[in-house]
């Protein structure tokens, strides 16, 4: 049960990792690439970049990650994008010109952007799903709690409007 | 604190101590509390329109066309015009923040002349439908639908959803979020597979050239253009002046005593709107400590998502737009020749052809994506702007009423938009966004100019802005008016 609950949380990052992979692959496609090898190339991207998005999902659950919050995000894709990338060129790719080192940096330089992206996206599907989880998940319950803290604190701003 | 007892000369809000603050010649600001900064550092805010309106054909088109022109080290210019509006930024941020008033009404506090000056140089350079018609030109490539088909039918679009909307600046706050989520994802994953470390070297290396300038820079076909690219780093013309208007919108500061802008279908809803602003106790610690927090918050938003989301999206077009010359050739001779539909053809062609995973139809859709961006950005962000002087400052103009007043500005702005193109100068979306150049600049050395004023003169001492930051801006009053009037004394060329 604990596991089910934990792994509910992990579906929003999850979401936004594998549409990212797998749009980019999508229209790969639709630009002219032969279709077998576009598909397989998009999945090879689409599923790394959804395990780490689920799994910041997860982490944000037990609170190793904090809402909203950038600079642990951006060290967490610092380290998970260039892998998934990596995976993705030694699988399906044209292989790293410039060899291993130079591409894993050039890719975590890269990553900060998705990073960005990535919390942007998250911080706007989440709580939409915690909503939808809190009644029967209680990881979900506790998580909502935080953000609904602060949903409270700018509905009190407001509400002081005259 | 420069307060007197004597009450405002309406009643409405009532004034809870009486107290007021008075700045410039127009009516006095009741004080009034100052609410809670948000409590962490918070990633969404009203930041978001402004990287939506500033990441545009700047970032896209024209940095990374004088990269491939003059090499990456011409980027120290770019970092300089991205830096510096990062600071006008904050400045904007604390006049709105402290007040709840636009920066408009500031300039009118300081100069009434002022802020109409603004009011006549927005209509001039916003109402072309320029910034429409390049991304939907690049969406022709992609579907075969004509770009003016496109272009009217976004503009249409536009209208309805702000008509319809009950409170504007959530539903804008949404939709921007997604497409600015998307293109900040999908940048950096085009980015990602296209690109190489040497790129990111040489595009970072050259950032820090300061002072580069090759000998071609310096002539007449090429400094206007240059100087039209620094205007263009980040949000231009009038963009951030329309950012204090989000802010308040949004709430922040002394913003959360002015209510918000609706919907023409839901403008008899609208709460009536004060016709001046409000101040804070600057006396008082336990303000100053919220003021300090709320400072905090809007500094977080202009460093990471602002800077760092401009950057991002340069960095990555420009290695886009170097991997397409590598490849393609005609791409820079396309860029050289300045056809910037050819251009965009071409780094998206280039990048097609790369062979594996590499994704020219996504260029182009990034294209159109901000493209349209730009269109819900910058339709929103003008009428609210001339709602809000036409408001305050055009006689009987309250009898409208605020809601109203945005709906005939939109309307008015979509109607000529589907005029111009249809019958207008049809020489294709590039030659629009050109003849925007000069006037977009010289409105930023102004805003320079104003914001000065404005904080140094308008707000209790305790919170006017520190030395370092007035010498900033007042360095960007001189690099966008001086670079300006440098093209056109010593070349005989506004921007190009």
């Amino acid at each position: 049960m604990i596991t089910r609950h934990s792994l509910e949380l992990a579906l929003p990052g999850a979401s936004i990792g594998a549409v990212a992979g797998a749009v980019a692959g999508g229209l790969t496609l639709f630009a002219g690439a032969p279709t077998g090898m576009a598909a397989l190339s998009a999945l090879a991207l689409a599923v790394p970049l959804a395990l780490f998005g689920g799994l910041y999902g997860v982490l944000l659950g037990h609170r190793v990650f904090r809402p909203g919050t950038f600079g642990p995000v951006g060290l967490y894709w610092m380290v998970a994008f260039p892998v998934s990338r990596l995976v993705q060129e030694t699988l399906y790719g044209v292989g790293t010109a410039d060899g291993v080192l130079p591409f894993l940096a050039y890719q975590a330089m890269v990553s900060l952007g998705f990073a960005i992206g990535f919390v942007w996206m998250h911080e706007r599907l989440m709580p939409h799903w915690l909503i939808r989880r809190a009644d029967d998940n209680p990881l979900a319950a506790d998580l909502l709690a935080v953000y609904l803290r602060y949903a409270r604190m700018i509905q009190a701003r407001k509400g002081a409007r005259k | 604190m420069d307060t007197s007892n004597t009450p405002p000369a309406t009643a409405t809000p009532p004034v809870e101590d009486g107290r007021v603050w008075k700045a410039g010649r127009l009516e006095p600001m009741p004080i009034r509390k100052l609410p809670d900064a948000p409590p962490s550092v918070h990633l969404l805010g009203p930041t978001v329109f402004l990287v939506a309106l500033g990441v545009g054909m700047g970032e896209s088109y024209m940095w990374p066309r004088l990269v491939l022109l003059f090499g990456p080290e011409i980027r120290w210019l770019f970092l300089v015009g991205v830096t510096l509006q990062a600071v006008v930024m904050l400045e904007m941020a604390r006049y709105a923040m402290a007040t709840g008033e636009s920066i408009f009404t500031g300039a009118a506090r300081v100069f009434k002349p002022l802020m109409w000056f603004f009011f006549i140089v927005a209509i001039a350079v916003y109402i072309w439908p320029g910034h429409l018609s390049a991304g939907a030109a690049a969406l022709e490539q992609i579907t075969g639908i004509p770009w003016m088909i496109t272009a009217i039918a976004g503009l249409l679009l536009v209208g309805v959803v702000f008509t319809l909307a009950k409170v504007i600046y959530n539903l804008l706050e949404n939709v921007l979020s997604l497409l600015i989520g998307a293109l900040v994802l999908g940048t950096a994953i085009v980015a990602a597979m296209v690109g190489q470390w040497s790129d990111v070297v040489s595009t970072i290396t050259g950032m820090f050239a300061i002072g580069y300038l090759p000998d071609e820079a310096m002539t007449a076909a090429w400094f206007p253009v240059i100087v039209g690219a620094c205007a263009f780093a980040g949000p231009s013309g009038m963009q951030q002046m329309w950012y204090t208007l989000h802010l308040r919108d949004s709430g922040a500061g002394m913003g959360a005593h002015i209510p918000k802008v609706r919907g023409l279908r839901h403008a008899g809803e609208e709460e009536e709107m004060p016709n001046r602003g409000f101040m804070f106790d600057t006396e008082d610690p336990a303000e100053m400590a919220k003021w300090k927090g709320w400072r905090r918050w809007v500094t977080f938003d202009a460093l990471l998502l602002f800077w760092g989301v401009t950057m991002l999206v340069t960095i990555s077009f420009t290695v886009i737009a170097q991997s397409a010359s590598r490849l393609n050739p005609g791409v820079r001779e396309a860029l050289l020749a300045d056809d910037q539909e050819a251009a965009l053809t071409a780094m998206s062609d280039a990048v097609s052809s790369a062979g594996s995973s590499v994704l020219g139809v996504v260029f182009l859709g990034f294209i159109a994506l901000i493209g349209l961006n730009a269109t819900l950005g910058l339709f929103d962000s003008f009428s609210r702007g001339q709602a809000d002087m036409s408001f305050n400052f055009v006689p009987g103009a309250k009898k409208i009423g605020m809601s109203k007043l945005y709906a005939i500005f939109l309307w008015a702005v979509i109607a000529f938009g589907i005029l111009i193109l249809l019958f207008g100068p049809a020489d294709g979306p590039a030659s629009i966004l050109d003849t925007l150049a000069f006037l977009s600049t010289f409105a930023m050395g102004a805003y320079c100019v104003t914001l000065l004023l404005v904080n140094n003169r308008m707000l209790p001492k305790p919170i006017r802005p520190r030395w370092w930051s007035n010498a900033i801006i007042g360095f960007g009053a001189v690099f966008y008016l001086g670079m300006l009037f440098y093209s056109m004394v010593a070349f005989g060329v506004v921007v190009g």
